[in-house]
């Protein structure tokens, strides 16, 4: 299996949704980055007028939340951020193959998932600002809070699943799980073990790979020596490859993976081929180990410019669409920026709760001293 | 009442838990048609089926992180990780997952998940088979970790384990599984020892003993011979090792002026030593002598040929006590 | 209005503590907005773009194009004041929008309180709503930075605020307090006693346990000092180290004898002085050889020698007794055969011989028998010495002798003749290697002179540590201290 540095296979190998060889390059495309539209017989996709200019007011929404993030961090109020810039497709498309009563388990850049499930943005800050390890409830919309820990989650979503099954929600009415990684972390052994787990029980979970090349500074080659998506078969479930910048295809390919999950089909590996465009966080530095001209071939394939190439293209929406989609963006990004300066500091004795279900009596008395011993200042001590 | 060894009264403590609440799971290696390499497990999965006993993948980190999956979805789910020594690929998703994802989410999501552990020497056995890691457990801020020492025991806190909203580290004295004793299979759960309580094995007015697991019935054998002595050993199993009963410690220390803390765990960072700067500061000025601790070397566990050197005994816990005395 | 906000150079979180201005992309008069990029810095890493925290117009560039900065110098101002200009959502505008009002207490201070005083001068962290670190930081590779440590206490409240020793550790006091009982409690919780430390009285009177630190129990151990019977003057009741050691000099109360009428037995607890007696005079005897020789003595002349010191105005306030001149020529058969003051080291295999003499007096108190002693006897002249022996009896005399009294003695003298009899086999003070007796001083048949007289006798018994002492030595000593009672002027020759 060869792979071109477009990330098309020029030799075939196996791995389409029905487990037949496909002699067609496995690259899922549905939208070029030229804009022009592509069929895949496995994938058909209508979408309306409206659906495509939803997902591209998506697709600029989140990048704007992104930009602002990363600026806040440059101005040092939050300390760190992971950017999502040019996987925007990727979460976006999935994220919305998803129904209300799926569950998604991210890692910590799923921000565009997030936003398709209808967490507030600002919720994710916290994190990022040290004011919480998590703002939000993952019941409030099915996404579960990020997990740093890499891979940990997709045992999570693997055991979720299982409970799906306890809950005899497969087949009719059924519901099923779907959770992220990036390439770095097929090599953690949780994530493996999720793959066994996943496949011997036949879990409806659909595992979502954004392939984004890197994971730091470590190239793909260094985590597999074949392409992420056979890694399935070797699990013994169906695995297949999408162009993680094509919005269109990333929909497509999700909602038959996770149709199929809810139908008792088990499985599906999504390898969502796409680029990390900025840093792996604010504190990395990609210059140090990628060329520039990396990056410019990849600009040329940019999710969210292919969209709009789209809609030009078929005339499907005007100049005053677009800059509406930017002003709404922009406000969006105010809101955003407000929220995360406004953002309080928690509490120093919140540090005590929610510790347990409820608190021990250590954990009660060592409150109460700490308390007595802030009190025993003069002064408030100045924050942060 | 009725005699049964430690075993069956697991046995017997699941059974019950797995009928009380339809959520209940018991996941593990070998824990379905096996019964377990120690038949704790013994037919519960052909009465309550496959779906909630469930023979897992050989993989420890998975079986934790699904059962974390499991409780997120609603169930709680019951790990077994068959050895002590086994439990290290499952320490990731205890510590950096069971233990935190409640304050994560800010008290939004709980994880109520068990993880039965056997642990412990003297059986005999090879390399990763007799280990004590309770201390690493009880020093992760989140996680309850308790250990029984005998049948009766055994039955209530498996159940109230299960019960327990938070995540449960549950250490099992296997060379204890086949001890046996009367225990009240028909008394209700409500009116059982709190999980997070001490109990006073054997009273005394001469030293503290404290223990828990295995060693419980070596301190009181040990307590009996000391009458020989006269000297009169209160022994406390502990039950609880995080949260620890430190009112019930403190108590006794107070009366006697002298504790030993006996553990297999090694002596060096081991439970000991947090009791015993518990105990000293909360004692000092009744303290006749240091808290002395006994317990492991400062080794790994040695070929079973050895262990009978390396694991504490009547008579070293004896010969504590007489250092006690020494001061 | 204008409203100036400084922007300080942020840790852009890449290990990063000062930077180079590489290129402004704004200059004072330029409108910006916020995210707008207005500098480029070089880190030792890589060039990072900086976006405006603020929108507004530049009112300086606060850094020149190569400057090396510091993280958290102001290096742009921005006046980002005006009514009714276009939201920004920048931080602190003057601008109001609904739901902005809340968090900006910069802003209530612009238009309510402090006119917003323009330029750097100005700048105070809290009003300036800079969106650098209010704390300086030194900048790490991940995360908001290492905060830098405070260099000076913070101001604590009066004493009482710090009545928790152990405040702010998570070593805190052992545990649960009992009161708080929840669910988790324990059934035995609410009858125990608090186990914070600020609770120990509860021992005392709770569990009928002494209270008494370590180092105290110790020194009333090795004092004979039963804690049962002291009275606690330290905090809550805890007995301290000066109540174990006015209990030694006799403040405590006398051992309690348990009396019955009519009974055939009594039973005196062993405690105290006599429990420590008991203790030193069995490690004493069981421990050194002993062997006692006898010597007897014509001290008529000493006798006289006493009557005439007492004419001397020199000793006019003291009264010299025979015990002065047998301490005397003690001292000095010492000053000739230094072995006979020394001490068996058992650990080292080592006898110390001591060049200094602490002359211990064996006495009789109520208490019991205690061996105080004069430190640096040798020393002395014979009125001082004289002085000594008066202050050491008649400190233990009223039981005020102390611990320090007690100890370091090497070598003992102990007056028998006072209770009527001649002589004994005494028991050495542990640690020393002699011990000597005189009994009482009577009129005696004796040889004086080729003739039969009556002269004033006295026996002189030492017992010595024959581990360090032959009866050589012993001998000799004995021969000396005899020699110069039966004839003082020796004294003179040897002294």
């Amino acid at each position: 299996m060869a792979v071109d540095a477009d990330g098309a296979v020029t030799a075939p190998g196996p791995g389409s949704l029905d487990g037949q060889p496909d002699p067609r390059a496995e690259l899922i495309q549905l939208l070029t980055p030229e804009g022009e539209r592509a069929d895949h017989p496995d994938y058909p996709l209508e979408l309306t007028t409206d659906e495509v200019k939803a997902l591209y007011r998506d697709l600029v929404i989140v990048r704007r939340i992104d930009t602002e993030a990363i600026a806040l961090q440059r101005q040092g109020e939050l300390g760190i951020w992971a950017s999502l810039l040019g996987q925007e497709a990727a979460q976006v498309g999935s994220g919305r193959a998803l129904t209300e009563r799926d569950m998604a388990f991210p890692t910590y850049r799923e921000h565009g998932v997030a936003w398709c499930r209808g967490v507030d943005p600002t919720k994710l800050l916290e994190l990022y600002r040290g004011v919480s390890h998590g703002g939000w409830d993952p019941a409030d919309h099915n996404f579960h809070l990020y997990t740093i820990v890499i891979g940990a989650q997709t045992l999570h979503a693997t055991g979720y699943a299982m409970g799906i099954q306890r809950d005899g929600l497969v087949g009719e009415n059924g519901e099923a799980a779907i959770v992220y990684f990036g390439d770095g972390a097929t090599s953690q052994g949780d994530v493996n073990e999720a793959f066994i787990w996943a496949s011997v029980f036949n879990a409806p979970v659909v595992f979502f790979c954004q392939n984004n090349q890197w994971a730091i500074s470590e190239p793909l080659e260094r985590q597999s020596r074949i392409p992420l998506y056979q890694r399935a078969s070797g699990f013994g479930f169906p695995g297949l490859r999408v162009d993680g910048n094509d919005v269109f295809a990333c929909l497509a390919v999700t909602r038959k993976a996770m149709q199929a999950a809810r139908d008792g089909q088990g499985p599906t590996l999504i390898e969502a081929y796409t680029y990390r465009m900025g840093a792996h966080t604010t504190t990395d530095d990609p210059t140090r180990y990628r060329l520039a001209t990396e990056l410019e071939a990849w600009k040329l394939k940019d999710p969210v410019q292919r969209v709009k190439a789209y809609l030009v293209r078929t005339g499907s929406a005007d100049a005053a669409f677009f800059e509406g989609i930017d002003e709404e963006a922009a406000q969006v990004g105010k809101r955003v920026r407000r929220a995360c300066l406004e953002m309080p500091d928690p509490a120093p004795l919140a540090m005590f709760e929610n510790v347990y279900g409820e608190p021990t009596a250590l954990l009660r008395e060592e409150r109460e001293q700490y308390a007595a011993y802030l009190d025993s200042f003069v002064d408030e001590e100045a924050t942060r | 009442m009725t005699t049964l060894t430690l075993s069956k009264a697991l046995n017997a403590g699941l059974r019950k838990a797995l009928e009380d609440d339809p959520k209940v799971l018991v996941m593990g290696e070998d824990v379905g048609k096996l019964g377990g390499v120690f038949r704790v497990t013994d037919g519960l999965q052909k009465d309550f089926g496959e779906s909630r006993v469930v023979d897992t993948p050989l993989a420890e980190s998975g079986i934790v992180g699904t059962a974390i999956g499991l409780a997120l979805r609603g169930y709680r789910p019951v790990c077994e990780i068959q050895f002590d020594g086994f439990v290290f690929p499952a320490f990731d998703q205890i510590v950096n997952q069971l233990a935190k994802m409640r304050l994560r989410s800010q008290g939004r999501v709980a994880v109520p998940v068990v993880v039965r552990i056997p642990f412990g020497g003297g059986i005999g056995a090879v390399e990763h088979h007799s280990e004590s890691p309770e201390a690493l457990f009880a020093h992760i801020a989140g996680l309850r970790v308790v250990a029984c020492s005998g049948p009766a025991d055994a039955y209530t806190m498996i159940q109230q384990s299960i019960r327990c909203d938070d995540p449960v580290i549950f250490f099992e004295p296997k060379r204890r599984y086949w001890d046996k004793a009367e225990v009240d299979t028909a008394g209700a759960l409500a009116g059982a020892l709190p999980l997070e309580a001490a109990s006073t094995v054997a009273e005394g007015a001469d030293v503290t003993v404290l223990t828990y697991g295995p060693l419980v019935r070596t301190c009181v054998e040990a307590a009996v011979a000391a009458r020989d002595d006269g000297r009169a050993l209160e022994v406390i199993d502990l039950r609880s090792l995080s949260p620890l009963d430190l009112p019930t410690i403190v108590a006794s220390v107070r009366r006697t002026g002298r504790c030993v803390v006996v553990h297999e765990a090694p002596v060096t960072g081991g439970l000991g030593a947090e009791i015993a700067a518990r105990i000293t500061e909360a004692c000092f000025y009744q303290l006749e002598a240091p808290v002395l601790r006994v317990g492991g070397f400062s080794v790994p566990y040695p070929p079973s040929r050895l262990e009978e050197h390396y694991l504490p005994d009547l008579d070293r816990v004896l010969d504590a006590v007489d250092r006690t005395f020494a001061y | 209005m204008s409203e100036v906000k400084q922007f300080k150079l942020p840790d852009v979180g890449e290990g990063l503590t000062e930077a180079d201005i590489v290129a402004w992309h704004v200059k004072p008069g330029d409108s910006v907005s916020v995210n707008q990029v207005i500098v480029e810095i070089e880190t030792a890493k890589a060039v990072v773009e900086l976006p405006s925290p603020y929108e507004g117009v530049v009112t300086g560039l606060l850094a020149e194009v190569g400057q090396t900065v510091d993280v958290g110098t102001p290096i742009i101002s921005v006046d980002v004041g005006g009514e009714g200009e276009e939201d920004s959502g920048g931080a602190g505008t003057a601008t109001t929008e609904t739901d902005a009002d809340e968090g900006l207490r910069d802003e209530a201070l612009a238009d309510d309180l402090v006119p917003a005083p323009p330029g750097e001068g100005a700048v105070e962290p809290g009003i300036e709503g800079s969106p650098a670190p209010k704390v300086e930081r030194q900048a790490v590779l991940v995360g908001y930075g290492v905060k830098l440590g405070a260099t000076k206490r913070r101001q604590r409240k009066g004493a009482g605020a710090r009545a928790r020793p152990d405040a702010g550790g998570a070593a805190g006091a052992a545990a649960p307090g009992a009161a708080a009982g929840q669910a988790s409690a324990t059934p035995e919780a609410a009858s125990q006693p608090s186990v914070a430390p600020g609770h120990r009285a509860a021992g005392a009177s709770g569990d009928g346990r002494p209270v008494a630190k370590p180092p105290v129990r110790k020194l009333a151990k090795d004092l004979g000092v039963d804690l049962a019977g002291v009275a606690g003057s330290g905090p809550d009741g805890t007995i301290t180290r000066e109540d174990v050691q006015a209990a030694v000099a006799g403040g405590a109360a006398p051992e309690p004898v348990v009396q019955i009428a009519g009974a055939r037995e009594e039973r005196i607890a062993v405690r105290g002085v006599r429990k420590h007696t008991a203790a030193a005079v069995t490690g004493s005897a069981f421990t050194a050889p002993h062997v006692t020789e006898f010597l007897q003595v014509d001290v008529t002349e000493t006798m006289e020698t006493v009557r005439r010191l007492r004419d001397l105005p020199e000793f006019a306030e003291l009264r010299p007794s025979p015990l002065l001149l047998v301490a005397k020529a003690l001292l000095l058969a010492v000053a000739r055969h230094p072995m006979i003051n020394s001490s068996w080291d058992e650990a080292a295999n080592e006898i110390v011989v001591k060049h200094y003499v602490n002359l211990g007096i064996a006495a009789a108190t109520d208490r019991g028998l205690i061996v105080p002693n004069v430190k640096d006897a040798h020393t002395l002249s014979l009125a001082g010495l004289a002085q000594a022996l008066a202050e050491l009896t008649a400190t233990a005399r009223e039981g005020k002798s102390q611990p320090a009294d007690l100890a370091g003695g090497t070598i003992t003298i102990t007056n028998v003749g006072v209770f009527g009899v001649d002589a004994g086999t005494p028991i050495l003070t542990p640690g020393e290697a002699a011990i000597l007796a005189f009994g009482q001083v009577r009129d005696m048949p004796w040889v004086y002179e080729g003739e039969l007289a009556v002269r004033r006798v006295t026996t002189l018994s030492l017992s010595f540590d024959h581990r360090i002492v032959d009866g050589d030595l012993g001998s000799a000593v004995l021969r000396d201290v005899g020699e110069m009672l039966t004839d003082p002027v020796r004294m003179l020759a040897w002294c």
